[in-house]
């Protein structure tokens, strides 16, 4: 590699003045994201304005062989904008204007650094809705959504961040510009880039601009959380409802995870009484009809067992209280410094697989402590296993390591993915395999191969080459 | 004994609300409604005293739109036993308070119990009014309220302190906000709430005349804040400062 101070001195002849950092802070802020279990080690921070800046860094690194890591929100999950190897960190913060709107096509044009709640806010003031949606959607940036393919709590209605992404332009590996799609719904002209870069955690290129598709905004949502003795009495609650309401969300989580959350927050019980498990359910009350019909899948529910007690909000206040009871959690797990996996499986297998994960860690692990919440309406699981009081930060590390082992055998014995929607980076890297054949992995190096041949391109992330 | 709770239809707290384009008040179509936060924590006071064995009986009022039923529904489901609404839209403090005196006085409640204000109009009135129509000792801005002995102790917030009153009963209670902390209604109760009595009336039935009293003359938002600018060097923020700001010499 060339000499440290002449990296420093081109990048900065590439962006405007003082958008290159050095600094020890600026490198350890934008140098990683929320793992924070990974020794950080950037050689510099750039924070380019335009697509040309960012285009003339990816020449630069092909040049000089230099590893660039694209930072967003830095709300990751899984390492994937973390720089541990002395690369170039490109951070979008100031890409963060929403250039265009276009009523007709219910679409908004937005650089890769606009904040997920920008595009939201914008969207109200536009009267419309932009309905992806997750508890780091304040700093979480659209350039890192798409690069996860991000979820959250809406998908079960309206699906992941790519079902949203009319259109792309992204920089590639090779530092050509790609405008991806052009905005189309209906383009059948062979291979759909766009497709390709969204997931691809910044190892093809960067996304530097999005068409983003806008929904018109839901009416009246409403909250009903119901009390649900066992666990396989959720997928009945689930089938029930679906087959008459279009639910908007539908989560759950344990009585465990509304203990937590009701001692360390300002957040009152649902309902007095304590059931194993909750079930949250979302929809559009748009008349006295669907209100009618929740009311009656509600007693259907009682008669068959499947739920004990149930509260619905009467205003958005009490729908805002009752979504803390699930958003909280991870919150307010953080402290107990749990062990956290983001698994998912066809829903008809989720009840099978949560068994044969409880009894894993009940047998082999008894004095872990385990919460379970997800977003169970797309099969998607957030598995929390507590460190105990009594064990060393280290130890509970250590013994959590076989537990991997454990849970990513369940995962492919369910045929499930080791990541939902967290994304792979370095965390989930070792366990892809669980997930993906090897013969797809080698495709899947071959494509990279294609779009950035001289490994510039986030380098170590979801796999190595 | 009977408490009588009042309770008022108003939009959503959570709900941004707009000027309407004329400006004669607040755009309410497709506008969430909910029951006004205060006369939440009245009808859970209400039902606390119920399950206290305090309360016999409670019997909820509202005067408003048709669509206020919902709303004493809401209040039925928490525990309320029977409602009453009265048909006025946009009836103003001293009707709403002279309907609840007539109510008053045919159901004969040892106590009543009302929202300090309701977060719409921000009146702070109907309390205070129907205590003086009804000859009632007032107990308002209540956070803590003990019956016993034919008395109420009210424990009311006042600027800079609390301040203990005792009233004989019957009396009126306006609740703040630290009163309680208002449960959800469940799905069960909202069931059965279906099959509790609700009777509708009219004004003309108590002999009010609500014809508005006080005219709106105009609704504006609040003007909007200038954007800020960014100053080059500290001696053209000194000079702003002086001269534009004149905030320093």
């Amino acid at each position: 590699m060339t000499d440290t101070t002449q990296i420093i001195a081109g990048l900065t002849s590439l962006v405007d003045p003082g958008r290159v950092l050095t600094d020890a802070d600026s490198l350890k802020h934008y140098g990683c994201d929320w793992t924070k279990k990974y020794e950080i080690k950037p050689l510099a921070i750039v924070l380019p304005k335009t697509v040309e800046q960012v285009q003339a860094i990816v020449r630069f690194a092909n040049e000089h062989k230099l590893g660039l890591v694209p930072s967003g929100g830095r709300t990751g999950l899984s390492a994937a904008a973390v720089a541990t190897n002395d690369e170039v960190v490109v951070a979008f913060d100031l890409m963060n204007k929403v250039l265009d709107f276009n009523p007709t096509d219910r679409t908004a044009r937005c650089q890769a650094g606009v904040v997920t709640e920008q595009l939201q806010q914008f969207a109200e003031d536009k009267g419309l809705y932009y309905p992806v949606d997750f508890a780091s959607a304040g700093s979480s940036q659209l350039g890192g959504n798409i690069s996860t393919n991000a979820g959250g709590i809406k998908v079960i209605r309206y699906g992941m961040t790519r079902d949203w992404v009319a259109g792309l332009k992204v920089v590639t590996g090779k530092g050509d510009v790609l405008d991806l799609n052009a905005d189309l719904i209906k383009n059948a002209t062979g291979y759909d880039f766009r497709h390709l870069f969204i997931g691809a955690e910044g190892t093809l290129g960067f996304i530097v601009e999005a068409t983003m598709k806008l929904a018109r905004a839901p009416k009246n949502l409403t909250v009903m959380v119901l009390g649900v003795p066992e666990f396989r009495a959720i997928m009945q609650v689930l089938n029930a409802f679906q087959s008459k309401i279009d639910l908007t969300a539908f989560e759950f989580f344990s009585e465990k995870a509304v203990q937590l959350v009701t001692a360390h927050h300002n957040v009152p019980r649902p309902f007095d009484t304590a059931t194993p498990y909750y079930a949250l359910l979302e929809f559009e009350a748009v008349s006295d009809s669907v209100m009618d019909e929740a009311m009656a899948l509600f007693e259907a529910c009682v008669e068959n067992g499947w739920a004990s007690d149930g509260v619905i909000s009467q205003s958005e206040s009490q729908a805002a209280a009752l979504w803390r009871l699930r958003e909280g959690i991870s919150e307010t797990l953080a402290p107990f410094i749990p062990y956290k996996n983001d698994i998912s499986v066809v829903v008809s297998k989720v009840p099978d697989f949560l068994e044969d994960i409880d009894a894993i860690v009940g047998s082999q692990y008894p004095d872990f402590e385990i919460v379970w919440f997800g977003h169970i309406g797309d099969g998607n699981l957030h598995l929390n296993i507590l460190k105990p009081q009594s064990l060393a930060k280290e130890e509970f590390f250590k013994r959590c390591e076989t537990v991997n082992t454990q849970v990513f055998e369940t995962v492919q014995k369910y045929n499930g993915s080791v990541s939902a929607e967290h994304g792979v980076g370095l965390t989930k890297k070792p366990y892809l395999h669980y997930t993906r054949s090897a013969a797809e992995i080698a495709y899947m190096k071959a494509v990279k191969q294609a779009f950035d041949p001289n490994n510039v391109m986030n380098p170590g992330k979801v796999f190595d080459l | 004994m009977k408490v009588l709770v009042a309770v008022k239809r108003v939009v959503d707290a959570n709900v941004k609300v707009r000027v309407a384009a004329d400006n004669r008040g607040v755009d309410l179509t497709n506008v969430k409604m909910a029951m006004n936060p205060f006369c939440e924590i009245a009808v859970e006071e209400a039902v606390r005293l119920k399950e206290k064995g305090v309360a016999t009986e409670i019997l909820v009022v509202a005067v408003g739109p048709k669509e206020a039923q919902e709303q004493i529904r809401t209040a039925l489901a928490l525990g309320a036993d029977r409602g009453i609404l009265v048909e006025a839209a946009d009836a103003q403090p001293l009707a709403i308070a002279k309907i609840l005196k007539a109510i008053v006085d045919q159901e004969k409640p040892g106590l009543v119990i009302t929202g300090k204000q309701s977060i719409d109009g921000d009146n702070n009135q109907v309390g205070q009014m129907l205590a003086a129509l009804t000859g009632m000792g007032q107990g308002t801005f209540a956070s803590e309220v003990n019956v016993a002995d034919g008395k109420v102790k009210v424990t009311r917030e006042i600027d800079g302190g609390l301040q203990t009153v005792e009233l004989k009963l019957p009396a009126l209670v306006s609740t703040d906000l630290r009163l309680n902390e208002p449960r959800y209604a469940s799905l069960p109760n909202i069931m059965k709430a279906k099959k509790k009595p609700l009777d509708i009336k009219a004004p003309a039935d108590f002999g009010v005349d609500v014809a508005p009293r006080v005219k709106t003359v105009k609704v504006e938002a609040p003007a909007a804040r200038k954007a800020g600018i960014k100053v080059k060097t500290v001696e053209e923020l000194v000079a702003k400062l002086k001269n534009e700001a004149k905030v320093i010499q």
